[in-house]
């Protein structure tokens, strides 16, 4: 199969938006997307792929074509895909696979999603709804419970403590604060993490991440089509798994096998490996799920991602920064959107578009979307500099 | 006994449960609240638990009152409840405490209500309806009594208002036997009431009209048993008690000893339990009555006779004797000694005192609804689909390797195979594998007024061991499942701690209470 490229990515600002619809937010994100890539028109768009859980409610059928005819790509084939906040992950795996296949010469993947208008309790409401519903939530857990659970297996499994992750909040706020594009990018201390409330012990407010209104689109492109524009990122590896929905269901309450198994099939396809990869964005909603996702991606090995988060690697300037654009946590979850998200700040880093938060030399990059608490995970392994 | 001619068997106590749930608040309490009052008699009253109420307090009880005697729910041929305050007005909860209990769906279930003397006539029917004339066997049947009786915050009624269930299998074997019962029934309206449609009991307040249409049902209900109750000197006396110092009035009227009412009460220490007062009375009494039998003098059986009547508002009284020996003087001889105690499980006691406000938190008086933005939908049939795995924790085990699925649904977790599933009830033990505590601002809107009412809740992954029992790794097979955690001191339980399932309220919506197990940590298990 042919290659597929990133030619353009784009996205609104995360965050609380209430004179913005999730269609004017998507605008936002197509168009930035559009005018980063050059040399590709809206009109060279031959299929659409976009996430969404359903905008909180507001439009559970036919969002996807709402929102690429508010932007005037009229007529273009558009299907949502819908795998909680894995969405628009997702999206850009199937984007990637029209292109490949050659079905299609531009793709256009993206995610939105708004979240903040609603009382807690309605958004409450929707953030649970990707939980594995009859047993696990009916247990009073919403995904905070869930992964509190996994996070109480992984203090009693390994040498961790819950400073741990207040170190993964901190870092990660460090770097939202250099991201004009972040929900919540200010700067905490490991004072401040340590001593938020709880929400699901030993999960604190600042282990969690926020729940944003935004939107992020990506162009993919064929070779041709690619070597037109200002900047392509190879599609190296792309790797997908699904899980059982609920933690009960499971062989490890310590790993997330889809994650696992996602990133083992993307590095398979690259040709590449854990130590190849110069930056991840890796999926924070919660700091134990960093972690884990250190774990689960091979860049360190299992129990020893406190470790890693000690020594300061993982930072930016460090060794193997994660999370350069914030995350979840301090850039934002606006659920539908946060996968292409990750590969919007992929682009960047990997065109050297990041502004403060560059990585040095970045080359490969690892972006890892998660729904739910595991139940469908995507890696992809980027590739920058390939034409 | 002569097997010549038919022979009338009675079937008699086996095994009695008791269970009163262990928040209390202390008459201190009250007091301290409202600057004077309280109940007459009441030292504390017990406070059902957010998530607990008639339907689960009996399910307590009758657990504990199969396992004192021994039986199993699936061979009880006969299920009678007894509340004033079911969960519903409408809708027979004595179905729903079959299937908690695992008693057979073809089974008789009879419910009784109306009046705090229906857990008297409760058994006193039980007692008729199971009476086999003939040779054949009979099958035990199971009699509970569970009430949470309600006031106005203000009133007379709130101030005493307890909790509690008792439960008694009644089987062939069992020692303690109805052995008359005596009705009384007059007219005296408005001694203990509830309007329709209301959830608060209330009475006028004329004190004296109430003592005496209380005196007089009690005495009433106890002439017409046809035996003196001075004469036959029962060990207890177990009466219905609005508070602790009416039974008492009782006394005289019936000839007996105020210590023999001492030795059937427990009002003191639960509070108005409704329904099921003369019934944890009874346990008490039996209980005591066991454990101190090495102390008594050789050979005597302990409480060889209860009088217990059931008294309700309006005003009728049931009076029952029980006794080990039978009314008929012909065979009167011949059932005496060979009696023994009736095995009794009962957990009487809190253990956990609860401020004023916490336990008005407690039981909703001050605490709003589900809030408005929907919580999780499963359907009402779709939750009546697992109700084997909610009330009975039954897994599966696939036909094709072996290993235990739950729910028992879908593709087996361990081979893969889309295969059938044979029933495998769990014993309910288990190892928590992971955990956390809910936090403010953390539940999902159906269980916000849950925590509004009982505050932060644990949730932990348990692997609920196989049927081999402890640790799963008595036949190398363990389940897991998420529930929620009742009464962990420590908060969030430990990894490695072990729990017991227990039966509870999971959550309301669209007016129907939905019941599953929660677990409670084995080390603060009573």
């Amino acid at each position: 199969m042919r290659d597929a490229y990133i030619v353009g990515a784009g996205q609104s600002k995360y965050g609380a938006f209430p004179d913005e619809s999730y269609r004017s937010l998507f605008a936002t994100a197509f168009e930035e997307a559009l005018g980063s890539a050059g040399g590709v028109e809206a009109a060279d768009i031959d299929e659409a792929v976009v996430g969404s859980l359903g905008v909180g409610g507001r439009q559970l059928g036919l969002s996807g074509p709402a929102v690429t005819e508010h932007v005037g790509l009229h007529g273009v084939p558009c299907s949502r895909i819908e795998n909680a906040c894995a969405a628009s992950g997702y999206a850009v795996r199937q984007a990637v696979q029209a292109v490949k296949s050659g079905m299609a010469d531009v793709a256009l993947a993206g995610g939105y999603e708004v979240m903040t208008d609603m009382s807690g309790d309605v958004a409450k409401y929707w953030l649970g709804v990707s939980g594995e519903t009859e047993w696990e939530r009916l247990t009073g857990t919403t995904f905070a419970g869930v992964y509190a659970q996994m996070a109480s297996a992984y203090l009693d499994a390994y040498d961790a403590s819950p400073d741990h992750f207040s170190k993964v909040a901190v870092k990660n706020h460090a770097n939202g604060a250099k991201n004009p594009k972040a929900h919540l990018g200010f700067e905490c201390s490991l004072d401040d993490a340590r001593s938020a409330p709880v929400v699901a012990d030993p999960l604190n407010l600042y282990h969690c991440c926020p729940t944003s209104d935004g939107a992020a689109a990506v162009l993919v492109a064929s070779e041709d089509v690619a070597s037109a524009c200002d900047d392509a990122v190879r599609v190296a590896g792309v790797g997908a798994a699904s899980e059982r929905v609920g933690l009960f269901q499971r062989d490890s309450y310590t790993a997330v096998e889809s994650s696992e198994r996602a990133a083992a099939a993307a590095y398979e396809m690259a040709g590449l490996g854990p130590d190849d990869v110069d930056f991840a964005e890796v999926h924070d909603c919660f700091a134990i799920a960093e972690l884990l996702a250190y774990e689960d991606l091979g860049l360190c090995e299992r129990g020893h991602a406190p470790k890693l988060v000690d020594s300061g690697a993982t930072e930016l300037g460090g060794e193997l920064p994660v999370n350069p654009s914030g995350g979840l946590k301090s850039k934002g979850h606006p659920i539908g959107a946060t996968g292409a998200g990750q590969v919007v700040e992929a682009y960047k880093q990997l065109a050297g578009r990041a502004g403060d938060r560059q990585v040095a030399g970045a080359n490969v990059g690892l972006t890892h979307n998660v729904g739910g608490s595991g139940g469908a995970a995507v890696v992809h392994v980027l590739e920058g500099g390939a034409l | 006994m002569s097997a010549d001619g038919p022979t009338r068997t009675t079937l008699g106590i086996a095994g009695v449960g008791a269970y009163v749930p262990r928040l209390y608040l202390p008459a201190s309490a009250y007091r301290e609240a409202w600057g004077n009052g309280g109940a007459p008699g009441v030292e504390r009253v017990a406070v059902a638990d957010a998530d607990e109420d008639t339907l689960t307090m009996a399910t307590e009880a009758g657990q504990r009152a199969l396992r004192a005697a021994g039986v199993d729910a699936g061979d009880i041929d006969h299920l009678a409840l007894a509340t004033t305050t079911p969960p519903n007005d409408e809708e027979e909860s004595a179905v729903r405490l079959a299937s908690l209990l695992g008693v057979g769906p073809s089974v008789p279930t009879r419910q009784f209500s109306g009046s705090t003397r229906a857990g008297a006539v409760a058994l006193a029917a039980t007692s008729e309806a199971t009476q086999n004339v003939g040779d054949g066997a009979s099958s035990p049947a199971l009699v509970v009594v569970a009430d949470s009786p309600r006031g106005a915050p203000e009133s007379d009624e709130a101030a005493g208002a307890g909790a509690g269930a008792a439960a008694l299998v009644l089987a062939e074997d069992g020692p303690l036997v109805v052995d008359a019962v005596g009705e009384f029934g007059d007219p005296a309206p408005g001694t203990r009431f509830r309007e329709f449609g209301s959830a608060e009991t209330e009475s006028i307040g004329v004190t004296q009209y109430e003592r005496d249409a209380y005196t007089r049902a009690v005495a009433g209900a106890v002439e017409a048993l046809g035996v003196d109750a001075a004469e036959l000197d029962p060990d207890a006396v177990a009466l219905t008690a609005p508070d602790g110092k009416l039974p008492y009035r009782a006394a005289n009227a019936l000839g007996v000893e105020p210590a023999r009412i001492a030795a059937g009460s427990v009002v003191s220490r639960t509070g108005d339990a409704g329904a099921a007062g003369p019934f944890l009375g009874l346990a008490s009494a039996l209980d005591s009555a066991g454990d101190a039998g090495g102390d008594e003098s050789d050979g005597q059986s302990p409480a060889t006779s209860v009088l217990l009547v059931g008294y309700g508002g309006g005003a009728g009284a049931t009076a029952l004797v029980l006794s080990t020996g039978v009314s008929d003087a012909a065979s009167a001889a011949s059932a005496t000694s060979a009696t023994s105690a009736v095995p009794v499980e009962a957990a009487l006691d809190g253990d956990v005192e609860l401020t004023y406000a916490e336990a008005l938190r407690r039981r909703g008086t001050i605490t709003g609804e589900e809030p408005a933005g929907g919580g999780a939908y499963v359907s009402v049939p779709a939750w009546k689909r697992t109700i084997p795995q909610r009330h009975r924790l039954v897994a599966g085990e696939c036909t094709e390797c072996g290993a235990l699925s739950f729910p028992p649904e879908g593709a087996c977790a361990e081979c893969g195979a889309l295969a059938e599933y044979d029933d495998v009830t769990l014993p309910g033990t288990g190892t928590v594998e992971a955990a956390t505590a809910i936090g403010q601002g953390g539940a999902p809107p159906e269980f916000v007024e849950q925590q509004q009412r009982a505050g932060s809740f644990p949730v932990a992954v348990v692997a609920f061991d196989g049927p081999g029992g402890e640790g799963g790794e008595a036949d190398g097979r363990a389940v897991s499942a998420p529930a929620q955690v009742v009464h962990s001191p420590a908060g969030t339980p430990a990894i490695g701690d072990r729990v017991g399932a227990v039966p509870r309220r999971i959550y309301e919506q669209e007016g129907v209470v939905r019941y599953g197990f929660k677990v409670v940590p084995i080390a603060a298990r009573r």
